[in-house]
């Protein structure tokens, strides 16, 4: 198979992975005030973890394996931060002093995650753009006029 | 391709007149398309990119029918089409060109 477009396959599991981080960061930011999750404790903010991974098996033996790298959302793990305590005495979910625990998320640090992922993405498709516009180029070499 | 006239088939007996013709039978001149020849490899490149338009509908399809082809996939994949169907363009232009030149030759 002819490669056209080089190194778009490390660029398309990048955007995927920074598509997953934006759900994650939106279901948090969703889940800001839940107080009941799954399991009955207030919802836990979750984090994206990446890690890099060869696009062969086979590829750990080949010496341009530097190029190799994909990059996969490895799992999504829970933040283990406290949850915050607020006073609201008459919700269902108060304990015996009026507070009850809402999820550890703080809107502004999920905000400030979404520009992050928004503009990681960003630089990715910027990689796409410029490997097909270079593939074009290269294609007019023989041009005359 | 002339014969030596030392192996005119005519003069020769035996053996190495059968060997000859064997010869002759396998790979008639003129006719013998090698694996690697032009034409070959031009049906290859024609093949390859069909493939990858084959791909690159069965991405948006996939898209389309909810499967689980993400967006980027399916435009990475049409634009791979797009520019490997360039390619093929400019390597048919390309011949016709040597074609006509060749055709233009005074002889």
């Amino acid at each position: 198979m002819i490669n056209i477009l080089n190194g778009i396959e490390g660029t398309s599991s990048a955007l995927a992975a920074q598509r997953l981080r934006m759900e994650v960061i939106a279901q948090n930011i969703a889940n800001a005030n839940t107080t009941r999750d799954l399991d009955g404790r207030p919802y836990q903010r979750q984090i994206v973890v990446f890690e890099s991974v060869l696009k062969q098996k086979q590829a750990s033996l080949d010496p341009a394996s530097a190029l190799n790298r994909q990059v996969e959302a490895a799992r999504i793990m829970k933040d283990n931060r406290p949850f915050r305590m607020v006073p609201m005495p008459g919700h269902p979910d108060a304990d015996a002093r009026g507070m009850v625990a809402m999820p550890n998320v703080a809107i502004h640090e999920e905000m400030a995650d979404l520009i992050v992922s928004s503009r990681a993405y960003e630089a990715n498709l910027s990689v796409v753009r410029n490997a097909r516009n270079m593939a074009l180029q290269t294609l007019s070499i023989g041009k005359r006029s | 391709m002339r014969l030596n006239p030392d192996l005119d088939p005519q003069r020769l007996q035996g053996p190495a007149l059968r060997e000859l013709n064997g010869l002759s039978q396998a790979e008639p001149p003129g006719t013998r398309v090698s694996e690697g020849s032009f034409g070959n490899m031009l049906g290859r490149l024609v093949q390859e990119v069909n493939q990858k338009q084959v791909e690159a509908r069965e991405s948006v399809q996939g898209l389309f029918g909810g499967g689980d082809v993400s967006l980027h996939q399916a435009m990475i994949a049409m634009e791979e089409a797009s520019v490997s169907f360039q390619l093929m363009v400019e390597v048919r232009n390309k011949l016709l060109e040597s074609y006509q030149e060749l055709m233009r030759m005074q002889v």
